[in-house]
């Protein structure tokens, strides 16, 4: 039953991005010109494709140093999990919070979500629709909050730059953070939601 | 009425125009639709006209400063940019500028644009361009993530160093809620619908 309201079921696409419906077999959008498609193409493998380069960059992300603070010309590098740890032994127990979640919490979430839609949708596993499609919006909410750490390690990087009294310098793990970051939400936009009530073995 | 279809479930509804502080949600999966707000096209342009005359002190004028053992040192949002990219991280200094400096800019000026022509019903045809790319563009722009790196850099370094705050952090808040009043404010709903009709009338 709930599979015949859908548009398509109804001869129907709706365009990405002004939202007008046209029939199936139109090509480009009468009112804003854009390519029409059904659902975004091959969204599964795209979404794939990028998940699987997120965990692999999210490993040299937490490996190596994203910042060398040097003060009067001894220097130790920090890695991401190093940072929070500092804040915490600085009695920053809030702030810290704060970073865990940005960068530890929200790319791991966002990789495990996006797996778990990616093989709920491929296997057609029994789910609940609108519970998946509500953790699919907080995916696609929360990714760039992760920036976090990349513009806190950019303010950091250009005010402590006094020569030996005190200097901070980015590490090779903030490239890696960073594309991350960008990789999943690439992954997040590439994600067609309605492919998850597309699922005839899905409910709601 | 129109039919018209929730872009995250792909079930079809028959549309009915909401009002000012109702909300239109999709019943299957939650979908907010729309949410009509007052003058929603002289706001837009209004406040994008703010956002524009914000965004030179917020990008030219000092962020934050320290004071360490006497050698003062302050931040804008270019140098933080340009440090990056001559410390020989460019990748990461590329993003922080599209995502910090080029984007808001981009932002602002598509919803300028698009508010301008709609509200002096000058016709265009790039207007559909424009308003496709601002809906593409928004989640890019990251200025509130920004801010709340500053906060978190600012605690980091309050053990080590005086932190001043300057004139642009002031500009720079100030362009943050401007920008968040532009998002909650533009009813994509409403200006695809007005472009629609504005090209349309021009046609005939």
């Amino acid at each position: 039953m709930k599979t015949k309201a859908g548009a398509l079921n109804q001869g129907l696409i709706r365009c990405h991005d002004c939202g007008i419906l046209s029939q199936l077999n139109t090509h480009s959008c009468p009112v804003c010109a854009s390519h029409l498609h059904a659902r975004l193409p091959h969204s599964l493998q795209r979404t794939a494709a990028l998940v699987i380069s997120g965990y692999t960059l999210y490993l040299p992300a937490n490996l190596f140093p994203i910042m060398t603070v040097t003060r009067l010309g001894t220097g130790e590098p920090h890695t991401i999990v190093g940072g929070i740890f500092a804040l915490i032994d600085s009695d920053m127990v809030p702030v810290a919070l704060l970073v865990l979640v940005a960068s530890i919490l929200v790319p791991v979430i966002k990789l495990l979500g996006l797996t778990l839609l990616l093989l709920s949708v491929h296997f057609r596993l029994p789910i609940n629709a609108r519970f998946w499609t509500i953790i699919y919006r907080i995916i696609a909410f929360v990714g760039r909050w992760s920036m976090l750490d990349i513009f806190m390690i950019t303010i950091l990087v250009s005010l402590v730059n006094l020569g030996g009294v005190a200097q901070v310098i980015a590490g090779p793990a903030a490239t890696a953070f960073a594309s991350v970051v960008v990789l999943t939400m690439f992954a997040a936009t590439s994600f067609d939601p309605r492919l998850i009530w597309d699922n005839p073995n899905a409910y709601d | 009425m129109a039919l018209a279809a929730c872009p995250e479930c792909d079930l079809l509804l028959n549309r009915h125009q909401a009002v000012v502080g109702e909300k239109a949600h999709c019943p299957r999966c939650g979908y907010l639709l729309q949410r009509p707000t007052k003058q929603s096209v002289e706001r837009t342009l209004a406040l994008s006209i703010a956002g524009l005359i914000l965004i030179f002190p917020a990008n030219l004028l000092p962020l934050v400063g320290i004071k360490i053992l006497g050698n003062s040192h302050d931040g804008t949002l270019w140098s933080g940019v340009f440090t990056l990219f001559s410390e020989g991280m460019w990748a990461v200094a590329i993003l922080v500028f599209l995502s910090s400096m080029c984007f808001p800019m981009l932002n602002i000026l598509l919803s300028l644009f698009v508010s301008f022509h709609l509200h002096f019903k000058k016709p265009s045809k790039y207007l559909s361009v424009w308003l496709r790319w601002l809906q593409h563009l928004e989640e890019w722009a990251m200025l509130e993530v920004y801010m709340l790196g500053i906060i978190v850099a600012c605690v980091k370094l309050a053990s080590m160093a005086e932190v001043q705050f300057g004139l642009g952090l002031y500009a720079f808040i100030a362009l943050i809620i401007i920008n968040g009043m532009l998002t909650s404010n533009l009813d994509g709903y409403l200006f695809w619908q007005q472009v629609r009709q504005l090209n349309k009338t021009h046609e005939n």
